[in-house]
């Protein structure tokens, strides 16, 4: 990844980076804020619900309180108190009562705590009032009605048992004294979607009231405003949750997919006293007791806030978000390229004369256009360039001296023994004419055959010479390598086979030849010279006999040729020195075998690598590219 | 001399002192007798068996046909026959063939003789399985003979009943009948005035009409009664019916004559018989009785009142949650879970809140009530009348108003007095004159075919009867010789409502102001 890429992939994750973490903030932020407000809202509307509670709790009691002073109901007291009270005959009493002070409820219950006239349910007289029943003195009451607790003062909530099922009322309890036996009166009103609508819901805010009537679950006992909810069976779990800890609860609930319909219900308990246990016809089994015996959970006050709002505000600020990390990271590409630019050209630069320099080119040079860490590398690129000018013309001058030095001693090694029996001949024939003239004839036919085979011997090493330093350059055209190593093997069968034959050198040749094998841009006039001078090469090694392994494979953009012997291999230091020209191990080797084999190799764009080991042999490894711009790069 | 005079003149101050009182209780005649009801006919037919009715339609319209028209004969409370349009009447064995000895001279408001031929008429058109034709076997006696193919042991107690009152009617289908009073104005649900009938059979009636208004509830009554609007009324009956009321006004209740009572329609849900049974055991009567029906009734678990068995109290009517819900754990959940309608008749004041106080019952025990007028009904909460005092012809009445099969009794010997049932339960045959006739009893049914039949009936909780109720009239205190109505009825052979006087009436053709003929009079 090239420095402009990082710098721009840094610029925009941190373009990104500081959007999101804004984004997340704000976000967050507005949720919570909207929470609080949620749960302000809840509150004061909690509140609300209260203060109309007592409001109407005073609205109640002042009805009662006229009921209890009534004629009709005092009337009905001091009969009470007669020695022989006959409370049959007010069955319908509490109806009127009821509907003269426009109460919903109203029962009219003696000091055992027994109804004698109901207003809500005219054939309840008889049967015990539980509020009551448990809070008349003991002695007053059967033995399985005990007396737990006082008759409540103010306002309370209560379960009402209906023909047409139970409802819930705020009710109001007063006591007519007008002997010795009280005369309980016990009034109330419906707690529904009526008072519901007296209270001052705040707008997106919507209030449902749960009564809590029956063990199980019941939508019909959800009220909103227009009576009944529909379609609310999500706000179950809110509820089940509230009863079972009696604690206020909150939750968010999901009506649609959409999450701009969902809704926060903030769930409060509401509560009244617990019904006497000994009247099972009003008691909740549904419920329990869970503050000190004396406390039921009659109805939840559910108050929801839209989350529309807050959705609609937060998926703007995730839309701005986007659009601002859009945009920043539009800014940091250009940045980054503006940045990256004015940043990384001299890099660049330097980068590029760095390839030069690496590919040969020790002359590239470094603009410097600035003073600063940049400018200071780019001119130690320069001065280092120009340090390896200088170190490669001394390399070169040196390689140049001790080359002319190494063919200077090979040409006299070579040159010196021809010239010896040249000398000597020249001396035997002077030798002769001096002292035996009549044999100088014979002496000098025999010397001018010796000088001229010297000569000759002479002219072969010359030749030699004169082929290394006219190594032509590769006429390239596509190329079978697999047919080049199969020409090459042809040349050696009849020296293989004669071999084969004396059985005292047998060399067994293997080849193990990739098919197909792609073909390669290359000179196979050049490359079976090549070869043929590696399998001599191994066949001199292999004095005693052996195997001789030749392997072509392709290797992608490449082929590999590889060479191998069964010889008594090379030591280390030989094969580092093995490619240098007129450096042999050999008794009569010229030393210019493997440098003409490197040479070609070379011209070819491919590489040579030698691997030996001692008495297991050696072998040559050739990788050649398959298209002419390898070797062509290559050659930069 | 002194002492003479001292005793003449107390004598005279006692005639003058008794001579008013003396006036106060000889009955006088004149006057319109106001009586209010609350049923609304439409016509003056009886209920037929398809006709639907309430007990409150049949008293209303029994009472006022029973001032028209006569039966031939009527039953007392003791269940024992006395004439009315039949002085003597005799049965062969079999009690297939009856003969009755008609009372002579009688004639309709129309003027007809009520003959042998004109009853035997209207009998036949009423029974058609019944052959009823003028005798022939005492060519001199005004008489008739009813015979059947089957035996009819009841067959006083069935001509005693209202439905067999002899009455023709005129060409706009008003009742023509022999009773003390004919039928002089018609408002179809409205009013019916009916004029004295100058030449009935058992005399004059002392007022010289009776107006009745229809249509008036309860409440109505009462008022009009108060402000003296009207004389006689109906009245809900409680337990101080009979009793002197605050007002004056006199106010007597019969005998229970009705059954108010839980039935289960045919396609009613609750067909299983321990869901019903579980109802009855969870109905506590007593509360119910004491205050919404004010002490008045009698809590029952039989069809028919003690009055007319003596063995009411074997079924027992005690209310038994416990063992109530013990007969419902034994309920598959599926029925535990249902809910029944209680229907009610809305027109009875009593019935709704008794009908609630009975959900609140079943609720108490787990069963699931719901009191409404809407909706197909699993359980009715009906009032049945009981019209004869004869047992087995009220059980049979019983039993068609509750849609239960005829109670089936026991195959009898043809001489029924002779198997050995108690003879309190016989009727007694005789004459109104005292004649011997043959003495054969209608009601032949013995107790223990009469328990028998009821406990069939009962069987299943196909019905469960709740209260034996009376029916209640209350009068104004002008209305004189008042008498409780013992069996509901108002032409009985212990009351009879053409007995009655008014306090200060005047003839209806008598100016109350100054006791002159009215000018319009005829």
């Amino acid at each position: 990844m090239s420095f402009r890429q990082k710098l721009l992939l840094l610029f925009a994750a941190t373009v990104l980076l500081c959007v999101a973490v804004i984004s997340a903030s704000v976000y967050n932020t507005i949720g919570h804020s909207f929470e609080q407000a949620d749960r302000e809202r809840a509150n004061a509307v909690a509140a609300q619900f209260r203060s109309e509670f007592q409001r109407r709790g005073l609205v109640v009691a002042k009805k009662v309180d006229s009921v209890a002073a009534s004629e009709t109901v005092q009337r009905i007291a001091l009969n009470l108190n007669r020695s022989a009270p006959d409370s049959s005959g007010y069955a319908s009493e509490a109806r009127t009562l009821a509907s003269q002070q426009q109460l919903d409820f109203l029962e009219l219950v003696d000091y055992r705590g027994l109804i004698l006239s109901s207003a809500q349910w005219q054939a309840k007289f008889g049967y015990p009032e539980a509020t009551i029943a448990a809070a008349v003195p003991s002695s007053s009451v059967p033995s399985n009605m005990a007396s737990t607790r006082e008759v409540p003062a103010g306002a309370f909530l209560k379960r009402e048992e209906l023909p047409d099922g139970a409802t819930l009322g705020l009710f109001v309890v007063r006591t007519a004294h007008v002997g010795e036996q009280p005369l309980y009166v016990i009034g109330g009103e419906r707690l529904d979607q009526k008072f519901l609508s007296t209270l001052d819901i705040p707008a997106g805010t919507r209030v449902m009231l749960y009564q809590n009537l029956v063990a199980k679950w019941n939508p019909k006992s959800l009220l909103d405003l227009n009576g009944p909810a529909a379609g609310v069976d999500k706000i179950a779990p809110l509820v089940a949750k509230v009863r079972e800890t009696l604690q206020e609860s909150q939750g968010v609930i999901h009506w649609t997919p959409d999450a701009a319909d969902a809704e926060v219900f903030h769930a409060i308990p509401l509560t009244g006293p617990v019904p006497n246990a000994s009247n099972p016809g009003t008691a909740n089994p549904g419920t329990v007791d869970p503050v000190a015996g004396n406390q039921q959970l009659m109805g939840v006050l559910l108050v929801g806030s839209s989350r529309r709002p807050l959705i609609e505000l937060q998926r703007q600020i995730v839309s701005t978000a986007m659009l601002v990390g859009g945009i920043g990271v539009l800014v940091a590409v250009l940045t980054s390229l503006w940045f990256g630019a004015r940043v990384t050209r001299p890099v660049v630069s330097l980068a590029e004369a760095a390839r030069r320099v690496a590919a040969g080119d020790l002359y590239a040079k470094v603009e410097v256009e600035s003073h600063d860490e940049l400018g200071e590398l780019a001119s130690s690129f320069n001065r280092m360039t120009e340090d390896l000018v200088q170190q490669k013309d001394r390399t070169v001058q040196a390689e140049r001296v001790a080359a002319w030095r190494e063919l200077a001693r090979r040409l006299a090694h070579e040159l010196k023994n021809p010239l010896f029996p040249l000398q000597v001949t020249v001396e035997n024939l002077i030798r002769a004419k001096q002292k035996s003239p009549e044999m100088f004839e014979e002496v000098f036919q025999e010397g001018t055959a010796t000088l001229l085979a010297e000569i000759n011997n002479l002219k072969t090493i010359i030749g030699r010479f004169s082929e290394f330093s006219k190594m032509p350059q590769p006429q390239r055209r596509p190329t079978q390598v697999n047919d080049v190593v199969r020409s090459v093997l042809s040349v050696f069968q009849a020296q293989l086979q004669q071999a084969q034959r004396q059985e005292k050198n047998r060399i067994a040749v293997h080849t193990v030849l990739a098919e197909p094998l792609p073909e390669i841009s290359a000179d196979p006039d050049l490359l079976h010279r090549a070869l043929q001078n590696l399998v001599l090469n191994a066949i001199d090694a292999m004095p005693e006999g052996g195997d001789l392994t030749i392997r072509t494979a392709s290797l992608g953009d490449r082929i590999e040729l590889s060479v191998s012997d069964t010889g008594s291999g090379l030591t280390q230091e030989e094969c580092g020195r093995l490619f240098t020209p007129y450096y042999t191990t050999k008794q009569h080797g010229t030393g210019l075998g493997l440098a003409i084999v490197q040479s070609v190799v070379s011209d070819h764009g491919g590489k040579i690598s030698v691997g030996s080991a001692e008495d297991k042999g050696t072998m040559f490894r050739i990788e050649l590219p398959r298209a002419p711009q390898f070797w062509q790069t290559g050659q930069m | 001399m002194r002492r003479i005079a001292y005793l003449f003149l107390a004598a005279i101050s006692l005639l003058v002192a008794a001579g008013p009182v003396a006036g106060e209780t000889r009955p006088r005649y004149g006057g319109t007798l106001r009586v209010m009801l609350q049923a609304a006919p439409n016509s003056l037919d009886l209920p037929t068996n398809t006709t639907p009715t309430t007990a409150a339609d049949y008293w209303d319209l029994a009472r006022t046909l029973s001032l028209v028209g006569d039966t031939l004969v009527t039953l007392d409370a003791q269940s024992r026959p006395h004439a009315a349009l039949a002085v003597a009447w005799q049965s062969d064995g079999s009690a297939r063939h009856w003969q009755f000895t008609l009372r002579h001279g009688v004639k309709f408001h129309d003027g007809t003789a009520a003959s042998p031929a004109a009853i035997a008429q209207i009998l036949g058109a009423l029974h058609p399985d019944w052959t009823v034709r003028p005798s022939s076997e005492s060519v001199s006696a005004e008489s008739l003979s009813i015979d059947s193919d089957a035996p009819m042991p009841s067959l006083l107690a069935e001509l005693a009943l209202p439905r067999n009152l002899l009455l023709k009617r005129n060409p706009n289908g008003l009742p023509i009948g022999t009773g003390p009073f004919l039928v002089a104005e018609w408002q179809p649900g409205k009013l019916l005035r009916l004029a004295a009938n100058e030449e009935s059979w058992a005399g004059r009636p002392f007022v010289d009409a009776v107006q009745i208004e229809y249509g008036k509830s309860f409440s109505d009554q009462a008022i009009a009664l108060e402000l003296g609007k009207a004389d006689v009324i109906e009245s809900a009956p409680s337990a101080s019916a009979g009793l002197p009321q605050h007002t004056g006004s006199p106010s007597s209740s019969s005998l229970p004559v009705e059954l108010l009572a839980l039935v289960f329609p045919a396609n009613s849900k609750a067909q299983d018989p321990r869901v019903r049974e579980a109802l009855a055991l969870a109905i506590d009567r007593k509360p119910i009785q004491s205050v919404l029906l004010k002490g008045a009734g009698e809590p029952t678990a039989s069809i028919l009142p003690n009055w007319m068995t003596g063995y009411s109290a074997v079924f027992s009517a005690r209310a038994d949650p416990e063992r109530a819900r013990a007969v419902l754990a034994g309920l598959p959940q599926p029925e535990l879970n249902r809910r029944y309608n209680l229907s009610y008749d809305p027109r009875d004041p009593q019935a709704q809140l008794i009908a609630e106080r009975i959900a609140l019952n079943a609720h108490e025990v787990g069963i699931t009530v719901q009191v409404s007028l809407s909706g197909a009904e699993d359980i009715r909460l009906l009032r049945v009348v009981l019209p004869s005092p004869d047992p087995a012809t009220s059980l049979a009445e019983a039993a068609r108003q509750l849609e239960l099969p005829q109670p089936a009794f026991a195959a009898k010997a043809n001489n029924p007095v002779d198997d050995g049932l108690p003879d309190a339960r016989s009727l007694d045959a005789h004459s109104s004159d005292g004649r011997s006739l043959d003495n054969h009893s209608s009601d032949s049914r013995s107790l223990d075919d009469l328990y028998q039949a009821e406990r069939n009936l009962l069987q299943g909780y196909a019905v469960i009867p709740l209260f034996q109720l009376p029916v209640a009239t209350a009068a104004n205190a002008r209305v004189r010789n008042w008498a409780p109505d013992r069996l509901g009825a108002w032409n009985d052979p212990e009351f009879s409502l053409a007995n009655v006087w008014l306090e200060n009436a005047w003839p209806e053709n008598v100016s109350p102001q100054d006791g002159r003929p009215r000018a319009d009079s005829q």
